[in-house]
């Protein structure tokens, strides 16, 4: 664990730590995500340690998910206290379900939805941390999933973790994602008389801007 | 100019036609009379001095309501510094050169000029009728009590309990006006300010009723004069506590003010009155305090007794040149009455302030807690102090027979 | 009154379900017997914030959230300004506590660029930190204090919260949202006797701390009030997901700080307090420890400063980052706010996600309120760490 053990490195770890296992974590229908370009670090500390392989505590975890669950987790990056793993939308429920109650992760953060236009496609990232299990403080594991952008249907993970109504509810009025599974999908920040499209999506524009 | 000549003139020589005229000094006070007081002052004195003696210097000016509007007018201002100092600011500065002063005068002329708003679907008539009760009703308590021996204005053999059945009235208008306005928040406030007052009623009635067991009359007068020598705070220390908490939920005061509880049902009962309606239930409310507390220097902290502190005559003894006898209020200089006067407003004045200090300490209770402490633990409190009263009594303490006894 | 509501188990969580609706199905039999208030945005007792409840008597037995009222689209904002523009208009969501949601922005913006701050900077930040931490809660407790009707707790947080705005404004120039932190470290150096002067306030403060509890806490009617009022029992603060101050409440000790310290945290010696009765006493009571804590770990930052260093990184005029997305947070006054940002690589953000500690606390709001009595609903509602401004964003 490298918490607390190095102070100077402890903070901005750039981001050329990113590993990749798979390079598409779309559906199968869409094309792939082009992988990013690891660029060098900005300065000497960084070069040296530069970390060729990611840090065994969660590389743990990850690895006891992809043994339980194969093909259907795509790992995207594995950090110190950062993961993230890419699910299909039919799967999610039950990974949740065991990152839930295996892995010890027992409430979600918050929910983000972001809109890729050019995949013509709607990501959802759900992070997920844990209170109860002293090892995984300050780990955040990140399960994400796609869905296209015309037809934005997502299962709901309100059953598995409560804490994400009010974030689904707001994706879905920002994004237009609808929560299959959420007793309400409704307006929630948003005016009752907002008769615009999703402002989260990439085609509306502020005025002016 | 011709609306006075030909009506307002007319109008005054009818009056004095028909009205019998007052007499000054064995002479009738003719307006001939009147202005040739201009040149002589000394002359106004015997004025003054048989207004003092008509009932409408006691209903008007002392001890009815300009007196207690008074007293009402500077606990307002006084509690707002005091409570500013207690809470390290320094409350209203600008109003006036010294300290804000006319503070007051600036809300109350800022209130009059609002405009006052009657919510639609309102009953009008309770809307504008209760709040004018709600003073009236107010201003009645203060008939019935004596400042000095013989200056009060209802001297009922009963006083105490026409007192208690005057508080009686106000929970009834509380209800009436929230029922009024029909409105949510008010509904709410109505409903608490009748829970509220009607459970404390009971304590408030039998805290007094100890003092009456020791005093052995009914009559405000008898008892303020039958504690000459020893206050019956002395004696009755849990009444006085008690009839102290009933009277500051009486008032609606912090910590008992959860009727106008701002933060959960915005101004309760009071929401929806606006401008002089506003002005007229916190005059109200003030002369409440005055009045309660009124009356609790009377119940126990003796009325008017206290030493004599102001001479037999303010002035040099003999005859006086007419200047000289009307600085020194010949004729109206009473050193009894001016020394029960003082310190019965010196005491009212102190418990009053007593009454203030809880809003700079303590937050609002609630309604479930108040209700259990009215209807629970005060009623046990009086009741343990109704028997040391009878214990004192029968004790040979009090009574006809007592050693105290300075009847 | 049903009283099924008001002995209710101590789990309360239907994991199937919201409760509220549940409960709604339950009652529209008896819809003319509830009362339904709109605890609204005019209303002293709310905030910039509307929560419809409906009465049955004196108890709460439905409760609706409706925030939304100062929702500015900070999310979408940040897409059209680059990382640096983004720094005035974040700050906005909670104006006394500008430093924390800036400063978790920074550190994620520093992860996505690789940029490095110098060792002074990351002390005048944290430092920073600490005391915007103590503007908002002595703020917070301050209407906490009005609520339930206490003017003299209103008032001497709101004059004490004085002695930390000075010296904000002597260290940044604004009393409040002053746009201090950047990605790369703060702007300006520390002026001139500032640690004297700091160390004085704190000295006083403390000092005034005593007076808060005697007045405030140990007060037995407030104890009346707040003592087994809205309690949050620990498997529902961890299933809600509730954070801050309503979690450590409850018996989780939970504090960023602690978890996954950032900047020089892991160098400070401090605890998280916290408190296991999960009441609204417990609730109120914690950010008062932590004001405690906070002004010793406000010395050692102080102690430990080194003497002299560069406060901020030389950035590009256009700071920009390789594609790729971080997660970082920071433990602000009302909790855990965490910041998603995805960059593609242009020096404007491809999408911002800020997680505030308000929203995920609100989700605790119906929980609790429905069962408690009316006269328990400031004092719910506003022991949750609340603050409008920064739920909507």
């Amino acid at each position: 664990m490298s918490q607390g053990s190095d102070p100077a490195s402890k903070s901005n770890t750039p981001s050329d730590n990113l590993t990749r296992a798979d390079q598409s974590h779309a559906n199968s229908k869409t094309p792939p995500v082009p992988a990013p370009v690891s660029k060098p670090g900005t300065s000497a500390k960084d070069l040296s340690k530069k970390e060729a392989e990611p840090p065994a505590f969660e590389k743990g975890i990850i690895d006891r998910l992809v043994k339980e669950f194969g093909s259907k987790v795509r790992v995207l990056y594995i950090r110190p206290l950062r993961m993230k793993i890419a699910v299909d939308p039919a799967d999610i429920v039950e990974i949740a379900t065991h990152i839930r109650n295996a892995l010890g992760f027992d409430h979600a953060e918050s929910v983000a939805g972001t809109d890729y236009p050019k995949d013509n496609q709607i990501e959802v990232i759900y992070h997920l941390g844990s209170y109860g299990v002293p090892e995984l403080e300050g780990h955040i594991m990140s399960l994400a999933t796609r869905t296209s952008r015309d037809e934005a249907r997502l299962p709901s993970l309100i059953n598995v973790f409560r804490s994400v109504e009010y974030h689904e509810r707001e994706t879905f009025e920002m994004l237009g994602v609808f929560f299959e599974g959420h007793p309400r999908n409704d307006r929630f920040l948003l005016p009752e008389d907002w008769a615009d499209i999703p402002p989260l999506r990439k085609e509306f524009r502020i005025k002016g801007r | 100019m011709t609306i006075v000549t030909l009506v307002v003139l007319p109008l005054i020589f009818i009056i004095l036609f028909y009205v019998p005229l007052p007499l000054a000094d064995g002479e009738v006070l003719t307006p001939y009379l009147f202005l040739s007081m201009v040149v002589d002052p000394t002359r106004t004195l015997p004025i003054i001095q048989f207004f003092m003696q008509t009932e409408l210097f006691k209903v008007a000016v002392f001890p009815g309501f300009t007196y207690a509007a008074l007293i009402a007018a500077v606990t307002i201002f006084v509690e707002r510094k005091f409570l500013a100092k207690m809470q390290l600011r320094v409350g209203p500065l600008y109003a006036g050169k010294i300290e804000g002063i006319f503070q007051l005068l600036a809300d109350g002329l800022k209130l009059v000029s609002k405009e006052i708003i009657v919510p639609s679907g309102a009953d009008k008539l309770i809307f504008w009728a209760a709040p004018i009760a709600f003073v009236s009703t107010a201003a009645a308590v203060t008939a019935l009590i004596p400042a000095a021996p013989g200056w009060v204005v209802a001297d009922l053999d009963v006083g105490l309990i026409a007192v208690f059945a005057v508080f009686g009235f106000f929970p009834l208008i509380a209800l009436l006006f929230s029922w009024a306005s029909n409105s949510k928040y008010p509904f709410i406030g109505g409903l608490r300010a009748l829970h509220q007052l009607i459970a404390f009623e009971i304590p408030f009635i039998l805290s007094a009723l100890s003092v009456v067991i020791l005093a052995g009359t009914l009559n405000l007068t008898g008892i303020a004069e039958a504690q000459q020598q020893y206050w019956y705070i002395l004696f009755l220390p849990i009444s006085a506590f008690v009839f102290y908490i009933s009277a500051l939920a009486e008032v609606e005061r912090v910590p008992f003010d959860l009727p106008e509880a701002e933060s959960e049902i915005v101004a309760g009962w009071l929401t929806e009155t606006s401008g002089m309606i506003y002005g007229l239930i916190q005059l109200g409310s003030y002369i409440k305090l005055y009045a309660l507390s009124a009356i609790f220097v009377i119940l126990f902290l003796g009325g008017w007794a206290g030493p004599q502190i102001f001479p037999q005559e303010l002035g040099p003894p003999g005859e006086k040149t007419p200047l000289v006898q009307m600085l020194t209020l010949e004729g109206i200089y009473n050193p009894v009455q001016f020394n029960a006067v003082f310190w019965f407003t010196l005491k009212t004045f102190g418990v009053i302030m007593l009454m203030l200090l809880p809003r700079g300490i303590n937050p609002r209770i609630r309604i479930d807690i108040l209700l259990h402490t009215g209807w629970y633990k005060l009623i046990v409190l009086s009741f343990i102090n109704i028997f040391i009263a009878l214990a004192l009594v029968y004790g040979g303490v009090f009574g006809p027979e007592g050693v105290l006894n300075s009847g | 009154m049903n009283r099924r509501l008001a002995e209710r188990p101590e789990s309360k969580i239907d994991d199937t379900v919201n409760m509220g609706m549940q409960v709604l199905k339950e009652y529209t039999a008896d819809d003319d017997r509830l009362m339904t208030l709109s605890v609204g945005p005019q209303h002293p007792g709310s905030g910039h914030f509307r929560f419809t409840i409906k009465l049955d008597g004196d108890y709460i037995v439905y409760c609706d959230p409706d925030p939304g009222y100062v929702h500015r689209g900070e999310e979408k904002m940040c897409e059209y300004r680059n990382f640096i523009q983004n720094i005035p208009h974040l700050e906005r969501p909670v104006i006394h506590d500008s430093a924390n949601i800036t400063y978790s922005y920074s550190l994620a913006v520093e992860e996505l660029a690789g940029i490095e701050v110098p060792r002074r900077g990351q002390f005048i930040r944290a430092l920073t930190s600490e005391l915007d931490r103590q503007v908002y809660t002595l703020y917070w407790l301050a209407i906490y204090g009005i609520f339930l009707g206490h003017s003299t707790m209103f008032m001497w947080p709101t004059g004490d919260r004085e002695l930390f705005i000075d010296l904000l404004d002597a260290l940044t120039g604004a009393r409040v949202t002053h746009a201090f932190n950047i990605p790369g470290g703060v702007r300006n150096d520390i002026p001139e006797g500032f640690k004297e002067k700091a160390l004085r306030h704190i000295a006083y403060y403390e000092k005034r701390l005593k007076e808060y509890e005697n007045i405030f806490y140990n007060n037995p009617l407030l104890r009346q009030r707040t003592e087994g009022v809205g309690v949050l029992t620990r498997e529902d603060a961890v299933k809600l997901g509730v954070t801050g101050s309503v979690l450590r409440a409850s018996g989780v000790s939970f504090d960023v700080r602690k978890a996954e310290p950032y900047d020089i945290y892991n160098e400070i010696d401090f605890k998280a307090q916290y408190m296991r009765s999960g009441d609204c006493f417990a609730r109120a009571y914690v950010p008062f420890l932590d004001m405690k804590e906070s002004c010793h770990i406000m010395r050692q930052l102080l102690d430990k400063m080194p003497a002299s260093g560069e406060v901020r990184a030389k950035l590009q005029p256009n700071p920009k980052g390789p594609p790729g997305e971080a997660y970082r947070r920071v433990e602000s006054g009302r909790g855990a706010l965490g910041y998603y940002i995805v960059s593609d690589g242009t020096p404007r953000p491809y999408r911002v996600k800020i997680s505030v500690g308000s929203f995920r606390n609100m989700l605790a709001l119906p929980h609790l309120l429905v069962g408690a009595k009316l006269a328990d609903m400031p004092s719910i509602y506003w022991a949750l760490n609340y603050w409008p401004v920064e739920a909507d964003r």
